[in-house]
């Protein structure tokens, strides 16, 4: 619980989309079943007065905000309405805006996200999975079912691999306080330092595992930001220099940010780093 | 997507930014009736995506009576071994002074950062290696629609306003066009003003749609392929076949094969919803390799079925071993599919990879 908690009533964008509407259900399905309020309402411009899912949809913020009560946004439109959507969301007065959309453009996320900075609205993402605090609340799209409640906390530019790391933890007996897909792309909103500071105020997380990748300095950055005890892994060793592996953020630009200079420079920081995923529940039991 | 010089030149001439008159010339052509309009004295300069171009010989002075013929030497003259398709022709400039500016996007701030020094070219490099504090740099918020004055000041306080102009003017070039980067290395200052003397433009590839840019990569037919499909698909020289979902996944992956003392031939991720006719495709497409001894297919997600995967695995019918991976909802009727024919499935990622390298040996 760093970012909310079950009493949050959250706003889709794009609810009315295949994947908005698919992950509505999902998402008031675990709220069901953990005694949220989940999913209240929906924006989609036009489509106002339509229901999804038993969630009533609205033209704008302004207009689902008269009838619902809510604080959080989950994003799902289009890559070319994402950036809007986020200021929207900012503007609204909500806190907190997960955007799921991938390949927005940058300078859309790097103006939107400077927007909702100014009105005080947390963004994570976009190009992520969302946030899931087992137990409590889910927000985006996690696999609800790998997961289970615990002390450990998770950060992770990727998707599928925060899954899979959270699975080898769930298998381990390692359970997770709230798990944060920051994602992939080149300009984030929330970054490793801001969940790491989050996950210092929280009696709950103990640890944290940070999910790296090639690219860029924020897990190094992050790492220096905290006195947390942290477990790193950092994928795309073997990724070759100028080649895009499918995150925009996941592309080694001449020699900085590739990832065993990385790993090198985290493990002078004196972070312990997995050199494969299942590494990790063992040396988050050597930390304890 | 980086533009060549003479496309990113004609940007930012829109931007009114000035730049030195100039034809382009392309492989095959005559040269041009205009060349004769640029002076006693001529650039001849290769357009080529290469770094450090100036060093490698793809620009050259020439007069202009030997202009042609400098043009047919870079045209038969691959710059670092990329062939070279268009030569733009330019005035040699009265060059008084040069600066570097460049605009880029500075990840841990999520703000335009500037770069500007006061002595620009091809040692640009060596400056920021040995003289650091000669680059100046500053952030400011990407919600302003210029860069302001006091700003500019600190950037270029002691030059002329027309520099400081220019900086400004490619700051709108930066936005308006969604570059990551946009520099003009060297700016250079002439009795008769400012002109961007080189110039380079990488675009967003998220961008490029609204941009009214069109991709035109070297790919091979199998990256043609895969970009149809829209995987996001990069070639390697191993002999193990890679299929996943979600880059970093996939990259792990690889990462794991390598830790195994294996070599992969390809990194491909089929991306969200990974369907069966997704599947088969993308397990066609890395068995098509003929490096290619074995395919490891490593899906993980919560609405990946894994009996659909099954299916598209069974249906592309491959020579090759495939060693399937699958964490999703109806696993059990996917091993129970594949078990049938042959395919191995095993539980986890360790597993899994360790066996791909095995049978790669």
């Amino acid at each position: 619980m760093i970012y909310g908690d079950r009493t949050d009533g959250t706003i889709v964008w794009g609810a009315t989309g295949r994947q908005g509407s698919f992950h509505i259900n999902l998402m008031n399905e675990y709220a069901r079943s953990v005694g949220g309020r989940g999913v209240v309402a929906g924006v989609t411009p036009g489509k106002g007065g339509q229901e999804v899912c038993g969630v009533p949809v609205y033209n704008s913020a302004r207009e689902a905000l008269s009838e619902q009560d809510a604080s959080t946004a989950v994003i799902f439109v289009p890559a070319g309405a994402a950036g809007d959507a986020i200021m929207e969301a900012a503007h609204a007065g909500l806190d907190l805006a997960v955007a799921i959309t991938e390949h927005i453009p940058v300078h859309d996320a790097m103006r939107a996200i400077a927007y909702a900075d100014l009105m005080g609205c947390a963004v994570i993402g976009p190009n992520c999975p969302g946030l899931l605090s087992p137990g409590e609340q889910k927000l985006g799209i996690m696999p609800a079912h790998l997961a289970t409640r615990g002390h450990v906390g998770v950060i992770s530019r990727s998707g599928t691999l925060t899954y899979e790391v959270v699975d080898e933890l769930t298998r381990a007996g390692i359970g997770q306080s709230t798990i944060v897909g920051i994602g992939g792309d080149p300009v984030i909103g929330q970054t490793f330092a801001d969940v790491l500071a989050r996950f210092e105020e929280d009696p709950q997380t103990e640890a944290v595992v940070l999910i790296g990748e090639v690219g860029g300095n924020l897990e190094e950055e992050g790492v220096r930001s905290t006195d947390m005890p942290v477990v790193a892994y950092i994928a795309g060793v073997t990724a070759p220099p100028n080649k895009r592996m499918g995150h925009a953020g996941a592309i080694i630009e001449g020699g900085e940010g590739d990832a065993r200079s990385k790993i090198e420079r985290l493990k002078h920081l004196g972070t312990r780093v997995a050199s494969r995923p299942s590494e990790i529940p063992g040396i988050l039991r050597d930390l304890r | 997507m980086k533009l060549l010089e003479f496309e990113a030149k004609e940007l930012f001439r829109e931007e009114g930014i000035r730049i030195p008159r100039g034809v382009v010339v392309r492989k095959g052509e005559d040269l041009p009736a205009g060349v004769a309009d640029l002076g006693d004295q001529v650039v001849v300069k290769a357009q080529v995506d290469v770094g450090g171009r100036g060093k490698a010989g793809g620009v050259m002075m020439a007069d202009a009576g030997n202009a042609g013929e400098t043009v047919h030497h870079l045209f038969n003259t691959p710059i670092k071994g990329v062939p070279v398709n268009s030569v733009l022709v330019e005035e040699r400039l009265p060059i008084e002074h040069e600066y570097y500016v460049s605009i880029a996007i500075d990840r841990s701030q999520k703000q335009p950062v500037i770069l500007f020094a006061e002595t620009g070219g091809v040692h640009i490099e060596e400056t920021a290696r040995t003289n650091p504090k000669a680059i100046r740099k500053v952030t400011f918020s990407p919600l302003l629609s210029d860069i302001p004055e006091f700003l500019l000041r600190e950037l270029a306080g002691n030059v002329q306003a027309g520099v400081r102009d220019v900086v400004n003017r490619l700051y709108h070039v930066f936005c308006k066009r969604d570059a990551l980067l946009a520099e003009i290395n060297p700016l250079v200052t002439t009795p008769n003003g400012v002109y961007a003397a080189d110039a380079k433009l990488i675009i967003d590839d998220n961008a490029l749609a609204r941009q009214g840019i069109a991709v035109n990569r070297d790919l091979t037919e199998r990256e043609k392929e895969a970009e149809v499909h829209g995987f996001s698909y990069v070639e390697l020289d191993g002999t193990i076949g890679v299929i996943g979902n979600g880059a970093g996944l996939t990259m792990a992956t690889l990462d794991l094969i390598d830790h195994f003392k294996g070599r992969a031939a390809n990194f491909l991720d089929v991306g969200g919803g990974a369907d069966q006719e997704r599947v088969k495709y993308a397990v066609r497409l890395v068995a098509g390799m003929p490096s290619v001894r074995v395919i490891i297919v490593n899906l993980l997600g919560g609405i990946t079925r894994c009996d659909e995967v099954a299916r598209g695995i069974i249906e592309a019918g491959v020579s090759q071993e495939v060693i399937v991976r699958l964490a999703g909802t109806n696993e059990e009727e996917g091993q129970r599919l594949l078990a049938g024919r042959g395919y191995r499935m095993l539980e986890s990622m360790d597993e899994a990879v360790r066996a791909a390298v095995e049978a790669a040996a």
